[in-house]
């Protein structure tokens, strides 16, 4: 049933955004946030009619986000644990089992009473303060037996309890980082005082292809993690097009192990309201998008806050930004699943060419970037190209927010000039907990590096590429020797079988086909053959997908069984 | 333009794309999820080649061709790579081909058969099947053979405007639905056979046709079909004297191929016992057999009598929405150019 206030609601949303049909996912999560927390199918036809879509096209889309509940019906408090690898690396399987036992319940159940339903979910991207559950809408971090039992004992009596975390968190540049420990920073007037809206000022007063060729000089290269030069991006809008020119900042933060842009949004909207707003300046934008999974749907809100207040001071008068919320999918952050996915569709990736900046959202000219990359547009159009490139390498020019998980003693985020030693980063973690085996540093998706391969690595783009691996999103997930790398191959091979989009054939069938077969070798039933064809499928699969999500779990899993072929040998019967 | 494929000169259009270009010159390039009418979806990946000057494989349904191109469709890395695809969508379909209905017309065993597969190599005990959709009197949905393709639900949304398919959930675990995941019987399908008509596979097929007869034992007899004056070409499939099944010209105008479902499956009337086979002529209160001239003149005399002795709008005349637009044409040239009067129209005006 969808009430009168919630109509209104999907009504004002379907006026708000240039294509109704855009409404479709916030209005299934109105919907579903007002029916007990889970989508029937009377809703989802009801919620189609209203937007003005097929009932197969509504339905497709809420059984595509996980944050739907297509479902008769879900506990009370929905506990999310998150598994993955950051989290697993951190002790989340304890957590997992304790609490399956404390509810007397297995994943994917529901207590007898109706409170508690229980989910093992993919990376939360808290990977800094793991383990971490997700209750209903609300996270809860730095989890410790202790704390899940007060947690527990807390919704029994029907109360949520506080969710503060601790966080580490460090800055050798400040930039990205400055206001991360300022009281309030959120506000206008506290980011104003501390120099914000300075570069806006200075854009507004400058040519937009002036603008566009200090973006280029200063070599600023997209933090998302394909690392493409930013100001060549943007040079990639067609001249004299007479269409709607959108730009999408891309908050979907699912790859595992990177946690950054969160701290950009949640602690200084700000900072990244104006590296858009220069942004639009430069591409002659009037509208923008924020896509943000779905799961920070706080941080969603402290940004819509954020972008009320800028309008109303003045800030944001030619330029307007709309806070999309997906709902749980990590390839919505492949920037045309994105597009499609503001578009009201399944995010599934569309075939390129046409490339989003000729053909993007609606079909029109789009520029798709990161967080962290639009963040660090106020620094370049404020103190110029050079000071940029002061940092960092010539070829990796700039800061960075590199987020640390896993086994170092204090996992946390910390900005740093691009080309910082593994080490110094590391140390700047507190050092590892217990005895370097690898690490994963640039999100899930790059291959690992063994303990003597980090041993002279630097962050930043040759190097990594010199080590057969990327940089990626800049998220560095520690594994000590405690760790079964084969284990580890499992968990992450699981998560991109759960998160392919379904679309083509070889990640489709090949991701759940992989998970089969190590399922077997780390169960200890596996054969040779079961090797041999793990190897078969990652060595094929990479290059024959439609978009990127083949290559980032065939890369990794491949120089998995490469490094630690031993250890998966030892597994198998013979 | 020109292009070499596998070493051999092809002459392509420009705005070919180089699986088209392939096709075209007689070089098969395994594809299943390209069709003409549905456009190229990039989902099946199998249709790869080796381009020179290109790094990796390229898709070919999505390439175009250019002039002195240099395509290789097998190369050891396309024929790994077409190899495992078959193989993947083998493995998690139940293809036991001997009593499928598409047996010798499918595109995926015609993959499986260039590649040299006799089974997928994956042998795993956890892929399960769905139970096959029967609830439709006409279509039948057997998602075990489904391969994900996309075919039906573009033809389904873009071609006949249905808008009764799409794809549910996400992933592995992808699959078509009828509105929201109704049986199609129940569903707001309207039964044309559209999707049964693209479907590569034996996933979709025509209920009608279930075991009358294998594909290479019938032949095809093109006609027009006899409901409506849009007058669709269809492709009659006949074993021996008897229709098997009936599909839209792929190539054949109006319709291109698209079907509603009295043309596709609305043939049984022509077997009818009491079905009319010739002209009647009723005197006395009897009909009795008549040759066509005969009743042809009986009619051209019983109106020229009364134009002569009533004037010409003492007739008129109503058109049978069942005739083709062309007869109808006719019918008022008849009335307003021969009889002289405007009293003509159409059973299916009002
Ligand atoms: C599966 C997949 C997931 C991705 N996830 C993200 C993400 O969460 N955030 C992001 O900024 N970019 C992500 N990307 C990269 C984007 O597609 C795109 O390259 C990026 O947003 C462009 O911005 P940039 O040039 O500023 O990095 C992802 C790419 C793929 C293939
Ligand atoms: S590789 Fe294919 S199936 Fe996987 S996410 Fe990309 S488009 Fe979807
Ligand atoms: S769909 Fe094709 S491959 Fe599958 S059983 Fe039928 S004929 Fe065989
Ligand atoms: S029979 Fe026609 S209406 Fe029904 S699902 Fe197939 S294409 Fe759509
Ligand atoms: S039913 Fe047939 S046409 Fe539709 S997606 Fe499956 S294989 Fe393709
Ligand atoms: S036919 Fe080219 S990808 Fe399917």
């Amino acid at each position: 049933m969808i009430s009168t206030g919630a109509t209104k609601k999907i009504e004002s949303l379907m006026a708000r955004y240039p294509k109704k049909e855009s409404a479709l996912m916030p209005a299934l999560m109105i919907v579903q946030k007002e029916n007990g927390n889970v989508l029937s199918k009377g809703d989802i036809e009801e919620t189609a009619k209203l937007i003005g879509v097929t009932d197969a096209k509504a339905f497709g889309v809420a059984t595509f986000y996980t944050m739907y509940n297509v479902k008769e019906k879900i506990g009370k408090y929905h506990l999310q644990v998150d598994t993955n690898i950051p989290a697993t690396l951190a002790g989340a399987k304890k957590i997992l089992a304790y609490i399956e036992k404390k509810l007397g319940i297995k994943a994917g159940q529901t207590t007898a009473d109706g409170l508690f339903t229980l989910h093992e979910v993919e990376c939360l991207a808290s990977c800094g303060t793991c383990p971490v559950i997700q209750v209903n809408d609300t996270y809860y971090e730095n989890l410790t037996v202790k704390k899940v039992d007060l947690l527990i004992e807390s919704l029994k009596k029907g109360e949520m309890p506080d969710n503060k975390a601790r966080s580490n968190w460090g800055s050798a540049c400040n930039v990205l980082l400055k206001n991360r420990g300022v009281k309030d920073a959120a506000k206008l007037s506290v980011y104003k005082r501390k120099g914000g809206y300075k570069a806006l000022e200075k854009a507004l007063t400058m040519a937009p292809e002036a603008i566009v060729a200090e973006v280029k000089e200063s070599g600023l290269k997209g933090r998302g993690g394909a690392g493409f030069p930013t100001g060549t991006k943007w040079g990639f809008l067609p001249k004299n097009n007479t269409n709607p020119v959108y730009l999408i900042c891309n908050a979907d933060e699912g790859e595992p192990g990177t946690y950054k842009d969160r701290q950009i949004m949640e602690y200084d909207p700000h900072l990244l309201i104006e590296g858009m707003a220069i942004a639009a300046r430069a591409l002659g934008s009037k509208l923008g998008f924020i896509y943000i999974r779905g799961e920070f749907d706080w941080i969603a809100d402290i940004l819509e806050t954020a972008i009320e207040e800028a309008k109303k001071g003045g800030q944001l008068k030619e330029f307007d930004i709309i806070v999309h919320r997906g709902a749980g999918a990590y390839v919505c952050g492949e920037e045309t699943a994105l597009i499609e996915s503001i578009e009201g569709k399944r995010g599934q990736p569309r075939m390129k060419p046409p490339f989003p900046a000729a053909q993007g959202l609606y079909g029109c000219p789009t520029i798709v970037n990161n967080v962290e990359t639009f963040a660090s547009v106020p620094f370049i159009i404020e103190k110029g190209a050079a000071e940029f490139k002061k940092f960092g390498p010539a070829e990796s020019a700039g800061f960075r927010i590199f987020g640390i998980s896993g086994n170092v003693k204090k996992p946390g985020a910390y900005e740093y000039p691009m080309g910082v030693s593994f080490n110094d980063l590391i140390a700047a973690a507190g050092g590892v907990d217990g005895d370097l085996k690898a690490a994963i540093v640039g999100g899930l998706s790059v291959a690992i590096l063994k303990a003597d391969e980090l041993k002279d690595l630097n962050m930043d783009y040759a190097s990594c590429a010199a080590k057969g691996t990327a940089l990626g999103s800049g998220g560095v997930m520690v594994i000590n020797d405690t760790w079964s790398i084969p284990e580890l191959a499992l968990r992450a091979m699981k998560f991109y079988a759960h998160e392919s989009c379904g679309k083509c054939t070889p990640c489709k069938e090949g991701s759940k086909m992989t998970v089969r077969a190590l399922q077997k070798i780390v169960s200890g039933q596996g054969t040779t053959e079961d090797l041999a064809n793990v190897e078969r499928l990652v060595g094929t699969i990479k290059g024959l997908t439609l978009c990127p999500v083949g290559e980032a779990f065939s890369v990794p899993i491949r120089a998995m069984v490469e490094k630690f072929r031993p250890e998966f040998e030892a597994l198998i019967k013979h | 333009m020109k292009l070499i494929i596998n070493g051999k000169e092809i002459v392509a259009q420009p705005g070919m794309t180089v699986l088209e270009a392939a096709k075209a010159g007689g070089i098969y390039i395994p594809s299943l999820c390209y069709h003409p009418r549905t456009g190229q979806a990039g989902k099946c990946r199998v249709c790869v080649v080796e381009v020179e000057g290109m790094r990796g494989l390229q898709v070919s349904c999505n390439l175009k061709v250019q002039d002195g191109m240099s395509v290789k469709t097998k190369t050891p890395q396309v024929l790994a790579a077409q190899k495992l695809v078959v193989d993947l969508l083998l493995a998690t379909g139940k293809h036991d081909c001997i009593a499928c209905e598409s047996n010798g017309k499918c595109e995926l065993q015609d993959a499986a058969y260039y590649l040299g597969i006799e089974r997928a190599p994956f042998k795993y005990d956890d892929i399960h099947y769905a139970e096959g959709d029967k609830s439709a009197p006409f279509v039948r949905l057997d998602k075990d053979k489904c391969i994900s393709c996309g075919r039906c639900v573009v033809a389904c949304n873009n071609q006949v405007v249905n808008e009764v398919l799409d794809f549910a959930q996400r992933g592995y675990r992808t699959e078509i639905v009828c509105d929201d995941d109704k049986p199609m019987g129940d569903s707001s399908c309207v039964q044309c056979g559209e999707c049964s008509q693209v479907c590569p596979v034996g996933a979709i097929v025509d209920v009608k046709s279930v075991g009358k007869a294998r594909s290479w034992e019938t032949k095809v007899v093109r006609t027009t079909c006899p409901y409506c004056g849009v007058g669709c070409q269809l492709d009659l499939h006949m074993k021996g004297d008897q229709i098997v099944q009936v599909t839209g010209t792929e190539e054949g105008s109006p319709n291109k191929g698209k079907l509603c479902v009295k043309g596709r499956y609305g043939y049984d009337f022509i077997y009818a016992e009491d079905r009319l086979t010739h002209p009647l002529i009723k005197e006395n209160g009897e009909f009795r057999k008549a040759s066509w001239d005969e009743a042809i003149n009986l009619v051209a005399s019983k109106f020229k009598e009364a134009i002569d002795k009533y004037g010409p709008d003492s007739v008129a005349g109503v058109s049978c929405a069942r005739s083709i637009n062309e007869d109808s044409y006719n019918m008022q040239k008849l009335f307003r150019g021969v009889f002289k009067t405007n009293n003509i129209d159409h059973c299916a005006r009002t």
